[in-house]
């Protein structure tokens, strides 16, 4: 039986190989010029700290078209790779059968069905765990610059591409694909099904699940531009940035309504015209207002996740994957093996 | 009579709340090539799929091999199945196929099915999509063949093959019968080629059992009487009417005759043909569906 799961979609895993194999073409060379441009940036700035250049290396460092390029195409590559071992690998793989009924030809050679399902789901979850393990190594190396440099491995768009994540969305999207697979028996519908649960794991965990794994830090600052910057620590995941909260410690938006009213009074000649409408004040510098709004006793919060929990995220949230995983392949063999052929 | 192949008793299958097949009762004792006939959508497929262990019952129980049928390698090792659409991996060669099977049985007749398929004339090298619908169902075939099999299900194999194909399919059959060992089932609608090659049928006809029997009983079974009108509701008892056609003045009935039961003299007796007694069974059925 592994010989012929192995002949039957060696060429879909030939495929994803050399995809792989571009892609780390792509990335190591990349990543050893990255890393030493930066490092020689660092020694030049450590000697000349006057060059201009050197006050803010993030914005001078990488940003040619060639190399903005390949920051895009290293993010888009690491989100992409995983969910196309779901789609190309993972949806087929039982769907085609049933589509073109080889699955009853399958099932009356002398091998179990459960043997025969077992198999497939190992070679599919096997590869899926290969790749992304590969993809993993790959991308989390070649981002160690942009992580000195940056410090936003934490932030969504950049901590679903590093670390253990590539792992768990490959076997997660494999296993998704696999059941969607079975249990609709159409390629194209499970393709759907597939990518749709990508689009709606990928939104929903960024922004409504992975903020809750740890009750996140809270710092106050009085009312000012920069106060509030200064209390979040370097690397952290910024959940919210300078919220306005008043003397009754209750959050209120930067509104004019919410000010108290001798405040407001200092605000008048830059309020919109029809009244309707609030000038914003956050960060404009209008300093009598933000006297004024320390004066009654008015501060800041932020609240953040610090750099040192990102291995803790990683592992809840992989975990979760994992998880899903394993339901998504039990639900495969309930599928597969009690359901007519 | 010897053991039976397939036995099922009170077997059924619903899917929703419309029963594909009901109170399935058959026998089929070893060493018969057996006929399945009946309509479209008479339950053959579905039969044929329980047999398998492909789906599972609702109802009833079967015995195949001595076996109830399972997903399991014992219970498959023995059956050999082609389904109706004759699937094959469109993408690998007969090659491929030959050493997916050997891959995939316990018992694998390489060399019977390699020569097989070179004195038929398929190239092993190609692309079995690209092959003849002709040739398809003989790879097929001569797989389901080379897992030497002792009870062989082929649900419609030769329907969709043009006649030459279909003659040659059926010689490749009756040779492996004749080979010893086999008892086949197979499906078709096609009633004269059924006859070539097979010496039982069952006939199945809106989801039900209608006759199941060896050809030979059968046909001494049964007979087409002639007379007149007015003497067909006076037969009595052992004679059983399953299909009557009449003119203005006369009756034709084909019946079935209880052992020992003397036919009235009256009527002109014939012997019918099987085509016509299975024909006679699905108007049966089909009038009975209609009422």
């Amino acid at each position: 039986m592994n010989w012929f799961a192995w002949r039957q979609h060696r060429k879909q895993f030939i495929v994803f190989g050399i995809l792989l194999a571009a892609f780390a073409a792509l990335l190591i060379p990349t990543g050893i010029n990255f890393w030493h441009q930066y490092q020689h940036a660092l020694t030049t700035c450590a000697q000349n700290p006057n060059t201009p250049s050197c006050s803010d290396l993030t914005n001078s460092l990488f940003t040619s078209s060639a190399d903005g390029f390949i920051r895009i195409a290293a993010v888009l590559g690491t989100f992409g790779l995983p969910i196309l071992v779901g789609l190309f690998i993972g949806s087929p793989l039982f769907a085609k059968e049933y589509e073109e009924g080889t699955n009853k030809l399958a099932w009356t050679q002398s091998v179990s069905r459960r043997r025969w399902l077992t198999i497939k789901l190992a070679w599919a979850l096997g590869f899926a765990l290969l790749y992304g393990v590969a993809l993993a190594l790959l991308i989390t190396w070649w981002s160690r610059t942009l992580n000195a440099m940056t410090h936003y491995r934490f932030i969504q768009g950049h901590f679903e591409t590093q670390g253990l994540m590539p792992v768990a969305y490959s076997l997660f999207f494999t296993a998704i694909g696999l059941m969607t697979g079975a249990w609709f028996r159409k390629t194209l519908l499970s393709f759907a099904v597939t990518f749709g649960v990508f689009v709606v794991c990928m939104t929903s965990f960024a922004n409504w699940i992975r903020p809750h794994y740890m009750a996140p830090v809270t710092v106050t600052s009085e009312v000012g531009p920069g106060a509030i910057e200064n209390k979040i620590p370097t690397g952290a995941w910024v959940l919210k940035r300078g919220d306005l909260v008043n003397k009754d410690g209750k959050e209120v938006s930067f509104d004019l309504p919410n000010f108290p009213a001798e405040c407001q009074k200092l605000t008048l000649d830059i309020q919109v015209p029809n009244g309707s409408h609030v000038a914003k004040i956050k960060g404009s510098g209008v300093d009598p207002v933000v006297d004024c709004l320390n004066r009654y006793g008015f501060h800041q919060v932020a609240k953040y996740q610090p750099s040192y929990r990102y291995w803790d995220f990683q592992e809840i949230e992989s975990g979760i994957y994992l998880g899903m995983t394993a339901i998504a392949v039990g639900a495969t063999y309930w599928l597969v093996l009690r359901r007519d052929a | 009579m010897g053991k039976s192949a397939i036995q099922t008793k009170e077997l059924g299958k619903k899917y929703g709340s419309f029963w594909a097949l009901e109170n399935c009762n058959i026998s089929v004792p070893e060493g018969r090539v057996s006929a399945l006939v009946g309509p479209n959508g008479a339950g053959k497929s579905t039969l044929l799929k329980l047999l398998t262990g492909l789906s599972n019952a609702s109802s009833g129980e079967s015995q195949v091999l001595g076996k109830a049928p399972a997903q399991h390698e014992d219970f498959l090792a023995g059956i050999g199945y082609l389904a109706q659409e004759i699937p094959l991996y469109k993408s690998l060669n007969s090659a491929e196929h030959i050493a997916m099977g050997k891959n995939l049985n316990k018992h694998w007749d390489e060399a019977f099915i390699t020569n097989r398929l070179k004195e038929l004339g398929i190239p092993l090298d190609r692309p079995v999509g690209k092959l003849s619908g002709g040739q398809q169902a003989q790879v097929a075939l001569n797989l389901a063949l080379a897992k030497k099999p002792k009870l062989l299900m082929l649900d419609e194999p030769v329907a969709a093959l043009d006649p030459l194909a279909r003659h040659d399919f059926l010689s490749s059959l009756a040779q492996a019968v004749a080979d010893g060992g086999l008892t086949a089932v197979m499906s078709s609608h096609l009633l004269a080629d059924l006859e070539r090659v097979s010496d039982h049928v069952i006939v199945l006809a809106s989801g039900k059992t209608q006759l199941c029997d060896d050809i030979e009983n059968v046909l001494k079974e049964h007979k087409l009487l002639v007379g007149t009108r007015e003497r067909s509701k006076i037969l009595g008892d052992g004679v059983n009417v399953i299909h009557e056609t009449h003119t203005a003045r006369q009756a034709t009935l084909l019946v079935r005759v209880e052992k020992g039961t003397k036919l009235p003299a009256h009527w002109q007796q014939q012997e019918p043909n099987i085509e016509e007694i299975i024909l006679a069974y699905m108007g049966q059925a089909k009038e009975r569906g209609a009422q």
